[in-house]
């Protein structure tokens, strides 16, 4: 039997989407289960910038095999760019790393995110999202800056969840 | 005056005529070693999990010390601290007490009863160590890169001398122990190793900085052993030569020339030259590079100090560091993994034996093993780390219990089983129904990258079959009635494995054909090429057919390809698969074939169309063949190799040994 390309690809990209939608989903269960463990008072955002270090953390752990400086400096920055906008991709964002026009910069791009919506389910307030997206790819790097003996900084200038139509990472090397 | 420990007298064997520059003696320190030849420090996880000697470890070294024929003989690095953030090994000895000197004594009398230098080595395994501790210590607090090592912090100043200390402590009880040299290990991502390099060393006090501070602790742990040994007793250290970190700014090679020359300058007598860390994302010892291919890092070492310069790392055959010492390039050759694979290696190329050597096939399973907390094993001896186990040897069968033994096939289960049973007295009949013995290894040998060295394994045991009197039967085929008329006591079925059928529609289709056809060049493929099975037969077939510009899609129903071979060289084989554009579809199965492409069917029912004018079936099945009728004539049979369960070279091997014991 010939294969039905269009079927196979349909049928694909819908098992994709659900396990996209599952990764916030997920997160934001496991977030209000934290919330109810601390106890009453507790502040949900402290929860959420946690949560994010320890993800950050881990993910910055999965990069260091992947990292290489061989490229050169502006190689190395535009690869780990590459690296970050691909978790957003592999979530079911659309991002993407360009070179800034300085040397030592790179810009992260992100035009599609799922967390916004996936939040709006669960009550999750718009800046909590934007916060805990700046930590964890802050927490990245801590790992990243102590292997490679280096100093980079990432910076959120422009947040989805701020109404500001895309978000926009600033990584750059920090004097 | 240079010290003599045991007098030997090379001048009438055949080896010292054929390599005269491996068995000329060499000054080192204040000690005359006989000749060139060094089993160097090699971990084997065979000692207790306090660190105490076991009986499994002397023999193992006990073995090695024979076979080095009067030359150095080192046991393996011993770790140094209480707290064991030093220990990399969970069979690695200790050395941070003097209850542990008992235990290290049988070590360097087992060397000396062979007339072999005991050598001591002292390993603290820094970054790569605290195998059994939560987390270990460094120069500098800097992340791991892979995730299976601890965690490490930052040693104090404090902490930095005490290690110093603790070296100089273990030096003195390796010497009470016996030991008649010294040696420091900082090579590959050890401790030392961790200091020279400015990956791991972000120190800013006196252990840290510049080349020269980042030597420091180096100067006063061989400045301090020094001290301890005295005039007589030399001390040596092992380097690396090129950390292969520039991925991560490890050091340059001249600062690791630098290392050298202040190793020299502080007092080391000698120089083992290394190269590569555990986390260098270079290969270096694995079959895919050439022989002799890092001589040339120890004649830089030579070009920049004085002392003796000794190297390991893909020197498998006497010629190369033969060649390389009468030109000036190394002074010893050392051997680790030849001499786990067979512990007489140098022995036998002085008394002219060298096709009698089981050679190392260079697969790193020693290696993957260690790393996994298991004790050393060898792919293709299988006495290795049995050495003081009685029943791994063969014993000499009473002369009412010979048997007429038929082994069919002539690969590596039939050939390795055949000269053990021989061995031991019975009459041993090999039926291959090829013209050549060797089995599907002929046509193995044939993948790319280095595979051409596992031939090495079937031309030494046919070199053992016929010193034990094993007789041959080529260009026979074992049939019923064959069995029928000879009636042997005892049958081996060692014919290999047989080849899948294709269930799928068109699987009877005239373009498929098997690996062995593939591989040995009888038959032709076209450009678009399907490998079916995912495992080590089917990879080497596909890099083979990549080679020749051929587009390779491997289908397997492993979850992942290559998951039989062993990690420690899988990765070599995915990287050659990634550079020659070969594409693997895991945990899936051939729906369909068709005229020009098959169906793809993944393991969740996900169907996707991929070109293809050849199929090369390289998935295996048991063979059942000529069972039923040793069971209807009574016969006692044994079943190995991949006749028993597809799986590979080293099983047959082991198999075979293990079945060679019990007839």
């Amino acid at each position: 039997m010939p294969v039905n390309a269009e079927k196979e690809i349909s049928n694909l990209w819908r098992t994709l989407h659900g396990a996209q939608s599952e990764i916030c989903n997920t997160f934001y269960r496991w977030r209000d289960v934290a919330i109810e463990f601390a106890g009453p008072g507790v502040e949900p955002l402290d929860v959420a910038l946690k949560a994010s270090e320890m993800m950050g953390k881990d993910i910055g752990k999965n990069l260091l095999p992947r990292l290489n400086w061989l490229k050169g400096e502006e190689g190395f920055l535009l690869n780990l760019g590459k690296a970050i906008a691909g978790i957003w991709n592999t979530e079911g964002g659309i991002a993407f790393a360009e070179k800034g026009e300085n040397p030592g910069e790179v810009f992260i791009k992100c035009t599609r995110c799922p967390w916004p919506s996936a939040a709006k389910q669960f009550g999750v307030p718009m800046e909590e999202v934007a916060l805990s997206r700046e930590r964890l790819f802050q927490t990245i790097l801590e790992d990243v800056n102590v292997f490679f003996n280096i100093n980079l900084k990432i910076e959120m200038l422009k947040a989805i969840p701020r109404g500001e139509g895309l978000y926009l990472f600033k990584l750059y090397k920090a004097n | 005056m240079a010290k003599v420990l045991f007098e030997w007298d090379y001048s009438s064997y055949p080896g010292a005529k054929a390599y005269p520059n491996l068995f000329q003696p060499i000054q080192i320190g204040n000690l005359i070693v006989p000749n060139r030849i060094k089993y160097a420090a090699t971990e084997d996880n065979l000692n207790d999990h306090n660190g105490f000697i076991t009986d499994a470890d002397v023999a193992y070294m006990g073995s090695r010390a024979k076979g080095v024929v009067g030359g150095l003989c080192f046991m393996q690095g011993v770790y140094m601290d209480e707290k064991r953030q030093g220990q990399g090994y969970v069979g690695q000895a200790a050395c941070w007490d003097d209850k542990y000197v008992p235990g290290l004594k049988r070590i360097a009398d087992a060397i000396h009863g062979e007339r072999a230098i005991a050598g001591f080595q002292l390993m603290d395994c820094g970054r790569v160590g605290a195998v059994e501790v939560d987390s270990g210590h460094a120069p500098s607090t800097v992340p791991q890169r892979l995730r299976i090592f601890k965690p490490m912090f930052e040693m104090t100043n404090q902490e930095v001398k005490e290690m110093v200390k603790q070296h100089v402590d273990s030096a003195r009880r390796g010497i009470e122990a016996g030991f008649d040299i010294i040696e420091i290990s900082g090579i590959v991502g050890y401790l030392i190793s961790n200091f020279l390099s400015s990956y791991t060393n972000r120190r800013t006090d006196e252990y840290g900085g510049d080349i020269r501070g980042r030597c420091q602790a180096m100067v006063e742990i061989i400045q301090g052993v020094k001290e301890v040994c005295g005039p007589d007793i030399p001390v040596g250290i092992r380097l690396c030569s090129d950390e292969l970190l520039d991925d991560v700014k490890g050091n340059t090679p001249d600062e690791s020339m630098m290392t050298y020359k202040i190793a020299e300058e502080a007092g080391a007598d000698y120089i083992s030259c290394t190269l590569g860390w555990q986390e260098s994302i270079y290969p270096v010892i694995s079959r895919d590079i050439p022989q002799g291919n890092w001589l040339h890092l120890a004649k830089r070492a030579k070009e920049n100090v004085k002392i003796p310069i000794q190297m390991a790392y893909r020197l498998f055959t006497p010629d190369k560091p033969n060649k390389a010492i009468g030109d000036g390039e190394l002074d010893m050759w050392e051997m680790c993994r030849s001499m786990i694979a067979d512990p007489q290696m140098p022995k036998k190329v002085l008394e002219g034996r060298e096709d009698e050597i089981r050679h190392c096939v260079a697969c790193n399973l020693c290696l993957a093993r260690l790393f996994r907390d298991a004790p050393m094993t060898c792919y293709i001896n299988p006495l290795c780390a049995h050495e003081h186990d009685e029943r791994y040897y063969p014993q000499q069968v009473q002369e009412s219990d010979k048997k007429e033994v038929m082994i069919v096939g002539g690969g590596p289960a039939g050939l390795e089983c055949a000269y053990v049973a021989a061995k031991r007295g019975h009459e041993v009949h090999v039926y291959e129904k090829r013209d050549e013995l060797g089995g599907t290894i002929l046509e193995a040998s044939r993948a790319p990258y280095g595979d051409e060295e596992l031939m090495t394994c079937p031309r030494y045991q046919k070199r053992m079959c016929e010193l034990a009197g094993v007789n041959f039967h080529l260009g026979t085929e074992v049939t019923d009635e064959l069995i029928q008329d000879v009636l042997p006591d005892t049958v081996v079925i060692a014919t290999g494995p047989v080849y899948s059928e294709i269930k799928a529609k068109g699987g009877d289709s005239k373009n498929v054909v098997n690996v062995l056809d593939v591989l040995s060049g009888k038959v032709t493929v076209g450009e678009n090429v399907v490998i079916w099975g995912n495992r080590k037969p089917g990879i080497g077939a596909a890099l083979f057919l990549a080679k020749q510009g051929k587009k390779v899609t491997i289908i397997g129903k492993e979850k992942s390809a290559g998951f039989d071979i062993n990690p420690s060289f899988k990765w070599r084989y995915m990287i050659y698969m990634k550079q020659s554009g070969v594409t693997a579809y895991n945990d899936c199965d051939i729906e369909e074939i068709n005229d020009g492409e098959i169906i793809v069917k993944t393991y969740d029912g996900y169907r996707l169309p991929v070109k293809c004018d050849t199929i090369v079936i390289s998935e295996r099945e048991a063979n059942e063949s000529l069972k039923s009728i040793v069971q209807e004539e009574g016969i006692e049979f044994f079943v190995i190799g991949d006749a028993l369960v597809p799986r590979n070279l080293s099983s047959a091997v082991h198999d075979g040994y293990r079945i060679g014991l019990r007839i």
